[in-house]
Formats: structure tokens, sequence, C-alpha cells
């Protein structure tokens, strides 16, 4: 069940209303063809509840895009299903760019190795516009465990827990393929999200966990908490002493990323417009500090560079699992 | 704990510009706290833009201040119109709507008012002097402890009813079915989902409770009511009186104690404190039959509880970066916009800001008291509205509430459809509160009991072998025999007065 809490999105119905009220009244006062995208406001759907990276990055480009394109962009939380919710919504809206989503990599590439067929998102259903940014995993232990590498780990005797943030999330896949590929005896824990997680193994309730950098940062740098490896192509600018899981001979290349999705068969001039104004968020200040301050890793690509990836990364993916025999879900 | 930082943060406070905020805050709060289903955490999304242009100190003492403001508010609708807006006030309930309806609706809401002013001060003075030691014991609660309290939790539920024991388990039982639906989070297998996309994040609370509470009480009205002459309600008691007070001035303490120990504890603390509170009080009462008819402490135990909870929750986010829920997971977000990291450094890196937040919370409750007063007299006064007025409202509170968590439609007919069950099992005796109470926990028994599972390696006897975890099993099977212990002392003693024959005692005995 969900929490009580995770109220979150409703207002942002609310104020998109308010506000949307406001973007017409603008644009309509000024040019005289009045139906130039993005007259009127566009709804940017999130699949996650409010404070999370996807939710903040979502608001820091819809801050963004409002500031360019001088219309609303109000982000409309719909969690569920690992965002497939949000992709529904955006994938059955009408191709004019009014509806649009900044979504998750894993919801494509690994969710599909977790869940049953029909509920797999396809990517066929959209466009992707522009790449915005990395989220890479880290992998750590608490003091009280012992482990001070991944070499430590290797030479346990007993079984070795490790935490993740959910079935079907990069977090399982990146700690999954870790101890399959390195032949060591552990058992996944999911947790609901990274916050849980994060506690399991401050409390040394787990071995070890599989989280995002910006949620173990904190507690790395005041030494809670020692990172064993990152899962990205290249290691981490926010944690240069912490070597790739490639660096330490294992073949397990894992990141989350996010891009800005269309419904299929949105226009060229509308797709251009949000990622010309995309590019430009990206050279502010305020959003380049709010990528440090998030430990986020820009990943400005094109839409079609994205796809090419998520491509790669999803073969990539099902075939690792099936090589190392790694059972995320029910498959 | 650095005294000089602590008194420069009560000299950051008082600045006439952080009072400002600190004010905005809570009244803020309480007003988005009346409506349910718009909660802080989705208020606090909205106002995130705004918080870019201020500053830091500022903001986040605002927004702390919407997030225990909610707290007050969410009381309101639970007394006047049996609309808990989440889980931790749905004990609430059971006797504050009971007083409403006897004309004493001014009383439970001053109470429960003066509650919560003690319970968050009570639970703000531990925050300031041993925030860091509790962290820490936070930390040593893990999944084995969080089954072992849900489980404790599920027999309170079933013994905190006032009416059928054997309905309120049955109720606590398909509340427990309940919980299950929803995408496995171990096994990503879908289960009562029949399909629906919608139904794989499980049901939300809020639905549940609208439905059950609200909806089912609105059509049993309809029918009750049904070509009746309306009475207005008698509103007697404005403020609680001296009696009152001294009644439920036992409740408040242990209910701030149980609040401020249960909150610290993310994931689930909250709900536990309100109900560990009533149960406590229901066993101390020597009268725990006026419970759910309309007892004084019923109303402040779980209020106080709430409420010293919901502050307490700030300790793991201010020492170790861990958001114990939603609200929570916003004000991180927030911290880390305003360029601040949450976590186990920001006592040293940001004292003005660590002292400067916790401080402003001293004053934004007394804030808080000092606008529950006169609003109380406002608020009864919604129970002289005529059912054929004030029914259609709730409705549109409920459907408002239930669409704003997730914008979903599908969420207000499935709402709908509990309403139908609410309706349905107020009819034939049955209440919702253990149903409800239950669907709440069931989750935390499940996920906690197999996540134990895992990280024990499938052994068991971990459970009692974990110092926490042993101990509130222990509780649990002390908490399960006593009644039976009791019946059999009861029967001792009834022997030794009058040696009758046995066997009628058996019949006798079964009392409630």
């Amino acid at each position: 069940m969900r929490t009580t809490n995770h109220l979150l999105a409703a207002t942002a119905g609310v104020a998109a209303l308010a506000l949307s009220a406001c973007g017409v009244s603008n644009t309509t006062g000024g040019s005289g063809d009045g139906e130039e995208y993005p007259a009127g406001g566009v709804e940017m759907y999130v699949g996650a509840s409010a404070g999370g990276s996807s939710d903040l990055i979502s608001r820091a480009v819809s801050k963004g895009l409002s500031d360019e394109l001088g219309a609303s962009f109000p982000v409309i939380n719909q969690e569920g299903a690992n965002g497939a919710l949000a992709a529904n919504k955006v994938a059955k809206a009408k191709a004019d760019g009014k509806t649009i989503a900044i979504q998750n990599a894993s919801l494509f590439a690994i969710t599909p190795l977790a869940v049953s067929e029909d509920e797999v998102t396809d990517l066929a259903d959209f466009d992707v516009v522009q790449g915005v940014s990395r989220d890479d995993y880290v992998m750590v232990t608490g003091p009280k465990s012992g482990f001070k590498s991944l070499d430590d780990i290797k030479a346990a005797t007993k079984k070795v827990t490790y935490a993740t943030t959910g079935v079907g999330t990069g977090a399982q896949l990146s700690c999954g393929l870790t101890y399959a590929s390195a032949d060591i005896d552990a058992e996944a824990v999911p947790f609901d999200g990274g916050a849980p997680a994060l506690t399991a193994v401050l409390g040394n309730q787990v071995d070890t966990a599989c989280i995002q950098v910006g949620e173990a940062i904190e507690n790395i740098e005041s030494g809670k908490l020692t990172p064993l490896s990152v899962f990205g192509p290249e290691r981490v600018e926010y944690l240069p002493e912490v070597p790739t899981a490639k660096e330490q001979g294992l073949d397990v290349e894992v990141s989350q990323y996010r891009f800005m999705t269309v419904p299929k068969g949105t226009p060229d001039n509308v797709k251009d417009t949000i990622a010309e104004a995309m590019q430009a968020t990206f050279k502010t200040e305020e959003y380049q500090a709010f990528n440090k301050q998030n430990s986020l890793t820009p990943m400005e690509i094109s839409g079609d560079e994205v796809v090419a990836q998520l491509d790669e990364d999803k073969k990539r993916f099902a075939d690792l699992v099936e090589q190392y025999g790694l059972d995320l879900g029910q498959g | 704990m650095d005294v000089n930082a602590f008194l420069d943060g009560f000299a950051l406070v008082t600045e006439p510009q952080n009072l400002l905020y600190c004010l905005i805050g809570v009244l803020i709060g309480m007003l988005i706290g009346v409506l349910p289903g718009l909660g802080p955490a989705a208020t606090i999304a909205i106002l995130l833009p705004i918080t870019y242009s201020i500053d830091p100190v500022s903001a986040i003492i605002m927004l702390a201040g919407i997030y225990y403001g909610a707290q007050y508010g969410g009381t309101i609708t639970s007394v006047l119109l049996r609309l808990p807006g989440e889980a931790s006030s749905v004990v609430t309930v059971f006797d504050g709507f009971a007083l409403a309806k006897q004309g004493k609706a001014g009383t439970a809401l001053g109470i429960a008012a003066i509650g919560s002013f003690v319970g968050a001060t009570v639970s703000i003075l531990g925050l300031t002097l041993v925030a860091p030691l509790i962290a820490g014991w936070a930390l040593n609660f893990g999944d084995p402890e969080y089954a072992a309290l849900a489980l404790l939790g599920v027999l309170l539920v079933a013994t905190i009813g006032n009416g059928n024991k054997l309905k309120a388990m049955i109720a606590a039982a398909l509340g427990l079915l309940l919980a299950t639906v929803g995408r496995d989070s171990f096994t990503g297998a879908e289960r009562f989902t029949f399909g629906s996309l919608q139904l794989t994040e499980g049901i939300d609370f809020v639905v549940v409770a609208m439905g059950l509470f609200g909806v089912g009480e609105i059509l049993y009205n309809l029918e009750e009511r049904h070509g009746k002459p309306h009475v207005p309600a008698v509103v007697t008691n404005i403020w609680p009186s001296r009696k009152d007070i001294k009644q439920s001035s036992g409740a408040i303490g242990r209910g701030s104690l149980i609040g401020f120990v249960l909150g610290v504890l993310p994931g689930g603390g909250a709900v536990m404190s309100s109900l560990a509170a009533y149960a406590a009080e229901k066993r101390i009462s020597k009268h725990p039959e006026r419970f759910g008819r309309g007892a004084i402490e019923g109303v402040a135990a779980p209020e106080t509880a709430n409420n010293a909870a919901a502050t307490s929750s700030f300790i793991p986010l201010l020492t170790l970066g861990i958001p114990a829920n939603a609200s929570m997971a916003m004000l991180f977000g927030a911290l880390l916009i305003l360029g601040i990291s949450p976590g186990p450094q920001l006592v040293e890196e940001r004292p003005d800001l660590f002292w400067g937040v916790i401080n402003s919370m001293y004053i934004g409750n007394l804030i808080l008291l000092i606008l529950s007063i006169p609003l109380v007299g406002v608020f009864v006064r919604i129970l002289r509205v005529r059912p054929a007025i004030l029914a259609p409202i709730t409705a549109l509170i409920t459907i408002l509430g239930v669409y704003t968590i997730n914008n979903s439609t599908f969420d207000i007919f499935v709402m709908i459809v509990f309403g139908l069950i609410g309706y349905l099992m107020k009819k034939i005796g049955f209440e919702p509160g253990p149903m409800v109470l239950a669907f709440v926990l069931g989750s935390i028994v499940e996920n906690g009991f197999r996540r134990s599972m895992l990280i024990f390696d499938g052994d068991p006897t971990g459970f009692f072998t974990r110092p926490i975890s042993g101990t509130i099993l222990a509780a649990f099977v002390l908490v399960a025999l006593w009644p039976v212990a009791k019946s059999i002392l009861a029967r001792r003693k009834a022997a030794t007065v009058a040696p009758a024959p046995t066997e009628r005692d058996d019949v006798d005995t079964p009392t409630r």
C-alpha cells in the first residue's frame, strides 16, 4: 500500500490551473498567431512522488522551461508501477507537446526484466527529445560490517546481504550483477525506495546496499558509510576516490539516466522548441548548481543518442541477467 | 549540545522576518490540514519555487511550519465530520466523533489543541537535548523490530474497539487482506490487481479511510434521517472545563512520551504512536468501557502522541539525513535546493539552520495553540449546519481529497466502493476502525517479516534473540494473555469468596 503521506500531486493540479490561466493571459496579448507552442501551458508528468530525485529534476527542468518559453510547465506527480502510470498518461495524450514527461531509463531497460510482459512500457510509444542527466549508483557498507573493499566481500565466509531500492530498479541490478559476476553468495533485500535502504545499511541491518549517490553522499563524507564501488562508465565526479566496478574487474555497468519524452508523432518544431529550451536551461548557473547539489552528472545528449543507449542497455542487461542466472522478479 | 549555538538559534527565530514566515507556515499548514488528501507534502511541493527567493533559514522555518501546522488541522475533520485525513488520526475519530455527537466537540478540539501543544513541546525539548542519542537508537530498529511492533499493533487494533470483539477481529482480518493488494515488493508479482495498472501501487490509506468513515457515514445518515425533521446539534461546551483538563492530563503526559519515542522511527512510527497511546489509556483506565463512547482521554492521548511523533520525525532527517515520511522527503528536497545537505554534519556546518528550525518550532506551536482557541468556536458551528447541506459538502471534501492524492479519478471510484462497504458494515454492526488500522499495519508486518527472513537467511529464531524485537514480542504475549489471566484471577477470587458450583461460573463470567 501507499503511505498516506504520499499525497503530493494534488496541489500541483490546482497550481497548474492557476498558473496556466496566467500563461494564457500572457501569450494572447502579444503575438498575432496565438497558437504558437507552448501557449496555454504544458503538463509535465512525473512517475514518482514529490521529493525524490526524479521529481526534483522534473521541477528544475520545469522551472527552466517556464523561464525560457514564458509559459507554465506544472509538474504533476503520478506515482506508481515504477513510473508506468505517468508514462501511460503521456503515451495516450494528444501528440501536440502539451503533455510531456522526463522519464527514467530503468522503466524501459530494467523493469521489463522484473515484471510480466503486459506491464512493460514500450519505448515505441514515445519520441525522445533530449537527454537530461545521469544518476549513478554506489555500493556502500556500514562501518561495523568490517568490509573495506570488494575484495573483503569476496573473502567473506558467510552469506552477504544487500539492500536495494526495490524490484526492477537499477540499484537491484547493479548490486545483483556485482555479486553474481564475482560469484559471491549474497541475498537481496528489497526496500521501498532509497531512504529505508539507507537506514538499513546505516543501522547494520544489512551488510551492503546499492543506492543513488545523492542519497548516500552525506553519510559517505562523514565517514558513516564506506563506498565500495560505483557502476557508471567512468568514476563519478562527486566521489573521485571510488573505483568503478569495471576497474575492479567486474563486467557491471548500470546507471540511471533521465530524458525528456513526448507522445509519438509530436511535430518536429515542437520537439525542437523543447530541446532548445532545455539546452538553454542546462547552461544556466542555477541548473548547474542543482546538478551538483544532487550529485547528478550531466548527460545532455540528443534524443536519438538516448534511444540508441537505451536499446543497447536493454539488450546488454537482458544478456547479463541470463548469463548469470539472476532473478530480478517473476520474469 | 552547544549552548551558544542554541541561543543564537533563538535570536535568529525572533527576527521579525522569521517570525512572519513561521506564522505564514503554520497558518497554511493548519488550513491544508483541514482538507483530507491535500497533505503537507503536496503543499511544500507547491511552495518550493518560492523558497528560491527567500533566505534559506526563513524558507525552512516556513516549510516546517506547514508540516506541523497540518497536524493541528487534521484533528478538526476527524472530530467534526468523522474524516481522518491521515492514518495517525484514525483513533481520534472513535471518541472525538462520539463527543461531537454529544455536543462536546469544543471540548474535544480544545483538549486536542492543548495535547498537541504539550506533545509537540515535549518532543522539541527531546529534539533539543537528545537528538543524536536517540537517532542512533532508531537505527537499531530494523525490520524484525518493525514486524514485531506492527504485530503488537494489530493485536491492539483488535482490542481497542468497543463493540463485539469477534466482529472487530473479522474487520481487522479483512484490513490485513486489503493490504496485500498491489505489486509484491519482493518479487514484482501482481496481487489482486486484476490486470489494473492503477492497483499496482496498492490502495491508498486515504482512499480507504475516506470511503469507510466519510462516505459510509454520509450514506448511513441519509437513511437514518430520511423524512425526519432536522434537530440542530446542541453545542454545549465551547472550551474544555477544568475537570476535562484534569482528566486528560495523564493521557497527555503519556501520549507525549509514546509519541516522541515512536516518532523517531522512520516508517510507521506516527501511526503506531497514536494507536499505542490510545490502547495504553484504555488499559490504564478504571472505566475502559467509556472508550469509544466519548472519553476525553481517547482524544487527548492519540492527538498528543501524533503531534509528538510528527515533531520527533525531524530527528532522523536533521541528524542522519534520512527522511522519515513524504513530508520529510519534501523538506529534504527543499534543503538540497537551498544548497544544504541534511545529514550528520548539518549541526556543525549550519548550526544557524539546525537551531533556527528547531527553535522556530517552540514558537510555531505556541502560535498554533493561540490560533486554535478562537477557531474552535468557529469550527464547532459546522455541526449546526443541517445534514442536507453538510452531507454534500462532506462528500465533496472526500472526493476532492482523494483525487488530490494522485490526480486519479480511479481512486474516487475505489473510495465510493469503500463507502458502500462502510455503509453495509455499519448496518450490520462492524466498526471501520479496526479494518483501516489493520490495513495500515498489514504491509508493515508483511514487509518487515519477509525482509527479516531474508536477513536472517530463513531462521525465525532471530526475532527472539534480538533484544528489541524480543522485548516487543514478550509484550505481545503479555497483552494477548492478559485478559485470559485476568479472567482466571477473577474466577479464583470469586471462587474463594463464594464457593459456587464451578460449571456455573463458566457460563456467567463472559462480560463485556
